[in-house]
């Protein structure tokens, strides 16, 4: 379920921007999602260097709170993660 | 008739001639099937991401094809049967890019 109104809008600040503290602030993730525009990246389950992005030191799939990925693409993300780890790529 | 990648992962102490039979024994296979092979990637020797069978690392083989049910059975079939590999992804495709190749050695 999505909440609509102002409550919602605050997402992307501060807290949830990071992982943990420790973090490094390279890693921070944009506000919109990066798929979702012009000349995006493909997603795909060759492309190991933008998957190795959207995964955890534990090897999880980071939710959408987090990194803004829009939910189609999410979807998408999800999909073509699970089959390189299939392979053994990540 | 579809388009499809099909990849391979194999042992680690395979020689040179072995891998080479295996990549022509595929290629002679989906093209006997009433399949066409578009490509075939060599993505080398590339360390797993957790042991998969008591291996650390594995040899990659990527084919592009255009082929029908028939062929998909019979790699299945053949797989299964043949010890030396590992794992395998078979994957439907509307399109396929030959252009851009993940996996190109630099140097």
């Amino acid at each position: 379920m999505k909440r609509k109104g102002k409550k919602f809008q605050k997402k992307g600040q501060s807290s949830l921007n990071k992982l943990s503290l420790f973090q490094k602030n390279e890693g921070r993730f944009n506000k919109s999602c990066p798929f979702s525009v012009k000349n995006a990246p493909v997603i795909d389950y060759k492309n190991i260097n933008l998957l190795k992005k959207y995964i955890s030191e534990n090897n999880k799939i980071l939710s959408s709170k987090i990194t803004a990925v829009s939910s189609g693409k999410q979807k998408k993300l999800t999909r073509e993660i699970k089959k390189a780890k299939i392979l053994g790529l990540i | 008739m579809s388009f499809y990648e099909n990849t391979l992962v194999t042992k680690q102490d395979l020689g040179k001639t072995e891998l080479e039979k295996i990549k022509e024994k595929y290629n002679e296979i989906i093209n006997n099937n009433s399949g066409k092979v578009i490509k075939i990637e060599e993505w080398g020797l590339l360390n797993l991401a957790r042991k998969i069978k008591r291996y650390k690392k594995g040899f990659y083989i990527h084919y592009k094809f255009e082929g029908s049910k028939e062929t998909l059975n019979e790699i299945n079939k053949k797989i299964k049967v043949d010890s030396s590999i590992i794992r395998h992804l078979v994957v439907k495709y509307k399109n396929l890019d030959t252009k851009n190749e993940y996996f190109k050695k630099e140097k």
